[in-house]
């Protein structure tokens, strides 16, 4: 198997879509995270209204933390370089999975 | 058999990579738990219309066979034809067979000896007191290990394979740890470690993670392999894909607390659900245009190729269940919905709308290649597809719809029986959507159970020309 591609054509449009949607998505999140948690340390601080929530929050933050570990790993690693090669390479593999059962069908 | 060697030196048996029979088996096991499912819904759609034909059994009352029918939905229905859905694709994205062919086998036992017990638990009232999580408090455990032995056999595949990941993998390496975490979090925690509100702000999360963290991101997955390869073309934009990926897993954790708006979980909490549900509602709006991206200059498969036409409509729904989310979670619609139908609107729209769609493409797209014969009539995957989709969009509305006049009646402060009268007709209607939805999976089983008779008579496949052309883009 040709395991090698071309490289993928630049779709200009994908990439600025990819950047709008990723800012839009990503800055009003994190300051409404930032606000919460700053909430969140008042009530941590005493506030007797609310100290149960600490349990739910910090299930959040133990699951973000680990993603966002995740999220650096594959930073580091290179899983966002070249980033639309892996849906060609998808799409050559699973041809080629087709024609190597269609050959051991007809043996 | 066939052996064929990579770039990379390795050897890939073709032949024995996926464990076709696996897969059927699991796909078998979904359907039968979707028929179970299906009748005790029908069951609830009888007891409100006064109509109820078990009445007076108690192993049978409403409230347990509720039980039933929501559980064998869940673990029963969808994670059945999702791990067996997994079986069929990690192995074909990687090149690398699953960990053990032998502890596959075992995990599809024992996951149905956990399911069959857990409505067997039910039903004799052994539920535990949390939603979705009324597996019986000793099954907990058991399910836990038979999670922990799934992440086990597909792990090693995954982080295994070299290069970028393909965001199927992503999808599916992140449910295999969310999906571990979420069921030890609701079903441990509450029960043995906390109490009160705390315990209540945790059900919530678990009961929206799991759906967003189990069955969503193996369900996008599964999109993400299916559609390109049925489409015959890559995705629009792989980049766009991660994005959706990483704002999920981000942002979708947060919010299950807006099941308990108005309670005395904290306002800040709250709000919190609120903007993190509307954070979601961007992330989906990305990974709709990505699909209709792909879909664009390929349009006409949405009538010609089956699979696609249910996965295309199953992301119709999506999307409009996660934009009635969005705004069902505001304060102003919680005070009118909340306990009302529109909340079981919504549920069917997304467990079945959404999920159970794409399952049901899926298995129309490759059972034919499980059982080793086409489609027994093209007819028949017709009426499956028309009857489920057209009578689950009438369910959704109509209990939607229902929802509202019953949050309006309750808001009026008029007496109860009222808003029971006001409900009778929705609930009628229920009633025959119902019925439509389950003379879809009755046409189904049909043609799978003639399909498996051509198999076994070893009848010959049709001319190409009048094959059922199910695939034809």
């Amino acid at each position: 198997m040709n395991q090698t591609t071309s490289a993928p054509p630049r779709n200009r449009r994908a990439r600025v879509m990819t950047a709008v949607f990723a800012l839009v998505i990503l800055i009003p999140s994190m300051l409404g995270f930032i606000a919460k948690f700053i909430e969140f340390i008042a009530v941590f601080r005493g506030q007797g209204e609310g100290s149960f929530a600490v349990t739910p929050m910090v299930n959040y933050l133990l699951a973000t933390t680990g993603f966002f570990c995740l999220f650096g790993w594959a930073l580091l690693h290179g899983m966002f370089r070249e980033i639309e090669a892996p849906k060609q390479r998808m799409l050559e593999t699973e041809e080629w999975l087709v024609r190597q059962e269609a050959a051991s069908d007809s043996m | 058999m066939s052996s064929a060697s990579l770039t990379d030196n390795r050897t890939v048996d073709v032949d024995r990579l996926v464990d076709r029979k696996l897969v059927l088996y699991f796909y078998l096991a979904s359907l039968t738990y979707l028929f179970i499912s299906m009748l005790g819904g029908l069951l609830m759609a009888f007891q409100l219309i006064r109509h109820n034909p078990l009445s007076g059994i108690e192993i049978f009352s409403p409230g347990r066979w509720r039980m039933v029918h929501t559980n064998a939905i869940a673990y029963g229905f969808l994670a059945n034809a999702l791990l067996g859905s997994m079986f069929w694709a990690v192995p074909r994205l990687t090149l690398r067979p699953v960990l053990s062919r032998l502890l596959s086998w075992f995990i599809f036992i024992a996951w149905q000896g956990v399911v069959l017990a857990t409505a067997g638990g039910i039903l004799l009232g052994q539920a535990q007191g949390l939603e979705w999580g009324e597996t019986p408090t000793w099954i907990d455990p058991v399910a836990l290990l038979g999670l922990a032995l799934v992440v086990l056999n597909f792990l090693p595949s995954i982080v295994m394979t070299k290069g970028p990941l393909y965001v199927t993998l992503w999808y599916f390496m992140a449910a295999l740890v969310w999906t571990f975490l979420t069921y030890a979090m609701g079903n441990f925690m509450p029960e043995y470690f906390v109490s009160g509100s705390a315990a209540g702000a945790v059900g919530g999360l678990f009961i929206h993670d799991l759906v967003g963290l189990f069955v969503t991101p193996i369900g996008w997955g599964l999109m993400y392999y299916f559609v390109p390869i049925l489409l015959k073309k890559p995705i629009w934009s792989h980049g766009l894909s991660l994005v959706g990926f990483w704002g999920l897993a981000f942002f979708y954790p947060l919010q299950g607390i807006h099941h308990f708006l108005y309670t005395p979980i904290p306002m800040f909490l709250q709000y919190g659900a609120v903007i993190s549900t509307i954070a979601v509602e961007l992330v989906v709006a990305s990974v709709i245009i990505n699909f209709f991206g792909t879909l664009r200059g390929s349009g006409s498969a949405f009538i010609t190729n089956l699979p696609i036409r249910w996965f295309y409509t199953g992301m119709i729904f999506y999307f409009l269940t996660c934009l009635q989310c969005a705004f069902q979670t505001t304060l102003t619609f919680q005070a009118i919905i909340h306990f009302t139908d529109w909340v079981v609107g919504h549920a069917h729209l997304v467990m079945f709308g959404v999920f159970g769609l794409w399952i049901q493409g899926i298995m129309t797209y490759l059972m034919p290649r499980l059982i080793g014969h086409e489609w027994y009539s093209r007819r028949l995957c017709e009426w499956h597809f028309w009857l489920s989709a057209i009578s689950l969009a009438a369910m959704a509305t109509d209990l939607i719809a229902g929802g509202l006049v019953q949050g309006h009646v309750w808001r009026a402060l008029l007496p109860w029986d009222v808003s029971i009268e006001a409900s009778m007709p929705f609930w009628v209607v229920r009633v025959f959507t119902g019925l439509g939805m389950f003379a879809g999976q009755i046409v189904f089983y049909v043609n799978i159970y003639r399909t498996f008779q051509l198999a076994q008579q070893g009848a010959p496949e049709a001319a190409p020309a009048a094959r059922p052309a199910l695939v034809g883009a």
